[in-house]
């Protein structure tokens, strides 16, 4: 691809390449992926056979994998030197995704353990 | 059929509020028939309104911003006054519901309608011609960013004069802003006007971080942009980053008031400490925001009168990039209190006090920039060094503030108030302040008056230190914020001087006003002639001043660091000009009433949500999407500079740099 | 910092010498205008994470009143999720057939977007009267609140979405495959993509991880 576009340091993201039937392909075996993936999915939520603390772990593993199944199928993300603006510019995005959701868990669960107990449950005559 | 709004809206019984928007309105109107009697409306809907040209939309955002400070500054002079009369047993002349909602506008304007549009006006004026490029990525919308933010500014004011602003300060907490506590139209006057402005500050992010890394003069590599181009796609990769997060928590409130949901109410499971969770995830990279093109500003303004390069430019745009990070680690320092335990406490106030490092960098950097240099001690360098003196002292007390058990005594206290004041006038006012006076003659085409400027100068330096220190020892002795009255007579004289600094910054402002005027009046004895009044080092110098509209005849090769330095000294020790170019005709975007007729639209969707007025709120709706659409379907958007226009003006630039270059070589 | 060499030839585009990215001046429309939509688009997904935070804080806050388990039916949420899935993969294909310049072919796949986009609509404004009818609308509880913010929100984005692909289908149709129109197309694609990729967690966070036994 490289080869015959020697200048080409930069790409659009989204943009398609090569011949129609290998860009059809492209997105063909991108659909496949992504509905076994998503298929998994399914099964593993409700399947007995899978440790149960494992299959929250596990379906978020596969809910990345479907994401990144689009991304480099549909929306062509790659490594090479042409998409690097395009991958940069996805990994900010994910590290604040990462930090907003993860940081809010983190904090929003401690400050929910720390919360004072139900009145009833305690006998605030006891306390001095 | 009006939904909630009614006469009583018209705040007839407050006569402050009354006075001042009759004073407002009459002064409008004066304005626009004044412009209309000189017959300048067309010239400024040309020129201004409706220009896609990043050069006059900055101007109008820093007009914007200016107008704002008056209306925020006069908030300020209100509260400080108040503190000083209603000690002991008197009220002052204030009583609490118009004091809180005095606070809240006053940190509402100054935040978002005076610091950011200053800040996106520099970087709008400045980043395109510092790149080499004719225009930002998306010049229309950059009109469109601009008219959408004086919309929030728009509906801010009117509840000055059609209902009343928040009570609740500039974050809106709730569950004090919830529908059950605030049921008036403050706070929704609050949401709406920073919706409709939010999206036009992503907008502009967008439009920012695409220029900056897709749209650079030929051989201009990363490491050898100019260090404020740096520090603005820092600061708009922040925005693109934390702006969704503000919008997000603003939309939740909006739907807890409007639709009865249950984020963060006292009831229905409803949780608001995640509204503080997320505003302050949003809060925290805001004022680096801000504080990371004023450091970019300082970075050229050091390089420029030491007449030295900028020392480590890689330490700072490593630097830089450092702080653009880790800000988005440590927004917990602001609810430390709220119970988030020890563990987290701990390790967001270590990364709060990691921040300061490498700030630390650019401190040094910009001593060294300024050691061995030869100094000239112009206005923008009295704010270099008037910052160096105070952001330093309000940074450290923000690392302080970092260190958990200190910030439990002191949060929320006048100590806190203090600090941030301290930081933010030391660190983005200043900036502004040199900005304004370093780009001024690029923009105008003359300087601004010397000796007022520095006049000005000392009004804001001994101004802030005497409104501010005072505050620091009243927080270490209890004083909480947004105290409509004082019950400690022993504070007194500490209000006091608090007061007289807060009316020396007051003349500061006055002053600003005079000496724009005075300059205006004697203009053609600053001109400009040859568009470097500074003996400047970046690719801006290199035009005349006013640039044309399309900035550079042909777009500059750039072949070092400090493109346009390297570039003059080579002229002057050979005694000539680079050989002309070829000139070719140049595409530029037109105008577009696109931006002024959305955001108006915006306005009368935003007043009609305010007030419940659904049928007006949807026709708003339809109207901006129309015009966009309308927008969209146009075919022309660009038209051509023929190149006789380009050639005339490029030679005239090169006559008059001829010129300066032989008398330059003369004199050396 | 490298000493100047004199340029004595004249300033004209390209005349510098590679110094690596971006150095052979400003990039063109074509890729500046992706570029820009992409960043709008992660600075979405990152008004996305708020919500999913959101989310993910008042999961449990019931106040008393109906739970996901009560609520959510995974068939529904399996043929959504094909609904959008396949919405996608023809939007790649119309976008093939528009790069080759056959109005019929981009034309007929942009209608099958749209089509798959709309089921997807009906069946999860269904799934919200049914909630509503039967007491479990937003105003009930925290959780419940975000719930509909959040899958609501992303409904939005396709309606939007929709709206968006209209008239792009009625531009192509009048101004054919100008420049201009295939960058917007483009556009709409990269969009297009982005709200499955929120769909991919939203159906694994809400619909399965919520209603795990």
């Amino acid at each position: 691809m490289t080869e015959h576009e020697p200048e080409k340091l930069n790409v659009a993201p989204g943009t398609p390449h090569d011949s129609l039937a290998s860009e059809t392909t492209f997105y063909v075996i991108g659909l496949a992926l992504a509905l076994l993936l998503t298929g998994v999915s399914f099964w593993v939520a409700s399947t007995s056979s899978l440790w149960g603390p494992g299959i929250a772990v596990g379906l978020v593993v596969l809910a990345i994998a479907q994401m990144g199944v689009h991304l480099v199928f549909f929306l062509h993300i790659t490594s090479g030197p042409d998409n690097t603006n395009n991958v940069l510019a996805l990994a900010f995005g994910v590290l604040i995704v990462f930090l907003v959701m993860i940081g809010t868990i983190w904090i929003m669960s401690h400050m929910d353990a720390n919360m004072m107990p139900d009145p009833a449950l305690m006998n605030l005559q006891m306390q001095h | 059929m009006l939904g909630k709004l009614t006469w009583d809206a018209i705040p007839f019984d407050e006569p402050i509020p009354l006075l001042t928007s009759a004073v407002v309105i009459l002064a409008i109107l004066g304005i626009a028939a004044w412009v209309w009697r000189k017959g300048w409306w067309p010239y400024v809907w040309n020129e201004y309104i409706t220009s896609t040209d990043h050069k006059h939309i900055g101007i109008m955002y820093i007009v914007l911003a200016l107008l704002m400070l008056a209306r925020g500054f006069a908030d300020a002079i209100m509260m400080r006054a108040q503190q000083s009369l209603a000690i002991g047993a008197s009220q002052g002349y204030l009583p609490p519901e118009h004091y809180n909602q005095i606070f809240s506008a006053h940190g509402t304007i100054m935040i978002f309608f005076v610091a950011m549009p200053f800040v996106i006006g520099f970087m709008n004026f400045v980043v395109p011609l510092q790149l080499g490029v004719r225009d930002v990525a998306f010049p229309t919308m950059n009109n469109v960013s601009f008219w959408l933010t004086a919309s929030g500014a728009l509906l801010v004011n009117l509840s000055l004069f059609i209902g009343e602003f928040a009570r609740t300060g500039w974050l809106a907490f709730p569950p004090l802003s919830e529908l059950e506590f605030s049921p008036g139209v403050g706070v929704d006057y609050y949401l709406v006007a920073l919706q409709i402005s939010g999206v036009g500050t992503v907008l502009t992010a967008v439009n920012f971080v695409t220029t900056i890394l897709k749209t650079r003069a030929p051989g201009m590599s990363y490491m050898r942009m100019p260090i404020f181009c740096w520090t603005s796609l820092a600061s708009n990769l922040l925005i693109l980053a934390a702006f969704p997060v503000l919008t997000v928590s603003l939309a939740l409130l909006m739907l807890d008031r409007y639709l009865g949901f249950h984020f963060f109410t006292n009831d229905g499971g409803g949780n608001s400490m995640l509204y503080m969770n997320l505003i302050w995830i949003w809060g925290h990279p805001e004022v680096y925001i801000l504080v990371l093109p004023a450091f970019g500003i300082f970075s050229e303004v050091a390089a420029t009168f030491s007449g030295k390069p900028l020392f480590g430019y890689r330490s700072m745009v490593f630097a830089t990039l450092a702080i653009c990070i880790i800000s988005f680690m440590v927004w917990l320092h602001h609810f430390f209190t709220m119970g988030a335990g020890a563990n987290i406490n701990a390790i967001f106030g270590i990364a709060s006090m990691i921040i300061g490092v490498p700030t630390g960098v650019k401190i040094y950097n910009w001593l060294f920039t300024m050691y061995g240099g030869r100094v000239r001690f112009t206005v923008p360098m009295y704010y270099l060094i008037g910052f160096m003196l105070t952001f330093v002292l309000g940074g450290l007390t923000g690392v302080l503030l970092a260190i958990p058990p200190v910030d439990f005594v002191v949060h929320n206290s006048l100590f806190l108030v203090a600090h941030f004041h301290h930081v933010i006038i030391g660190g983005v006012v200043f900036a502004i302040m040199a900005g304004y006076t370093y780009w001024f003659p690029k923009a105008f085409g003359f300087m601004l008056d010397e000796r007022l400027g520095k006049a000005i100068f000392w009004c804001w330096f001994i101004g802030f230190h005497l409104a501010f220190m005072p505050l620091y020892v009243l927080g270490l002795w209890g004083g909480t914020r947004r105290m409509q009255h004082i019950s400690d007579p022993t504070w007194a004289p500490w209000l006091n001087v608090a007061l007289v600094g807060a009316v020396i910054i007051g003349l500061g402002i006055a002053l600003t006003v005079v000496q724009l005027l005075y300059s205006i009046k004697t203009r053609d004895q600053r001109r400009d002639i040859t568009g470097d009044p500074w003996d400047g080092r970046t690719l801006e110098w290199l035009t005349l001043s006013p640039p044309p509209h399309y900035n550079f005849a042909v777009l500059p090769d750039v072949h070092g660091e400090e493109a346009y330095w390297t570039r003059k000294q080579t002229a002057i020790k050979e005694d000539r000009l680079i050989d002309e170019p070829d000139y070719k005709p140049i595409e530029m975007p037109i105008n577009s009433p696109t931006g002024v007729i959305c955001a108006f639209f915006a306005s009368v969707c935003g007043f009609a949500v305010i007030w419940h007025i659904w049928w007006l709120a949807i026709l708003g709706l339809i109207g901006a999407f129309a015009i966009f659409v309308w927008y969209a379907w146009q075919d022309e958007h660009e038209h051509v500079i023929p190149v006789e226009e380009v050639r005339a003006n490029a030679r005239e630039r090169r006559r008059i740099r001829m010129e300066h270059l032989h008398e330059l070589s003369q004199s050396t | 910092m490298t000493a100047a060499e004199a340029p004595a030839i004249g300033l004209t585009h390209g005349g510098s010498e590679d110094t690596g990215l971006g150095h052979r001046g400003p990039e063109s429309k074509s890729i500046v205008v992706p570029y820009g939509f992409w960043l709008f688009v992660l600075s979405d997904i990152v008004l996305f994470s708020a919500l999913f935070a959101t989310y993910a804080t008042l999961a449990d806050a019931t106040d008393g009143g109906p739970t996901s388990y009560e609520l959510f039916d995974r068939t529904l949420v399996a043929i959504e999720t094909m609904a959008l899935l396949l919405s996608s993969f023809v939007c790649g294909l119309a976008m093939i057939a528009a790069k080759r310049g056959s109005m019929m072919w981009t034309q007929v796949w942009l209608v099958l977007t749209g089509l798959l986009g709309v089921v997807f609509i009906y069946i999860e404004m269904h799934e919200f009267a049914g909630m509503i009818a039967e007491g479990a609308g937003p105003q009930r509880s925290a959780f419940l609140s975000s719930f509909f913010t959040l899958v609501g929100c992303h409904g939005a984005h396709v309606t939007a979405g929709l709206m968006w692909l209209g008239t792009m289908m009625a531009q192509i149709w009048t101004k054919g495959f100008k420049e201009h129109i295939m960058r917007r197309l483009l556009c709409f694609s990269v969009f297009w993509h982005a709200l499955d990729i929120i769909w991919v967690a939203i159906f694994t966070i809400v619909y399965l991880i919520g209603t795990l036994p």
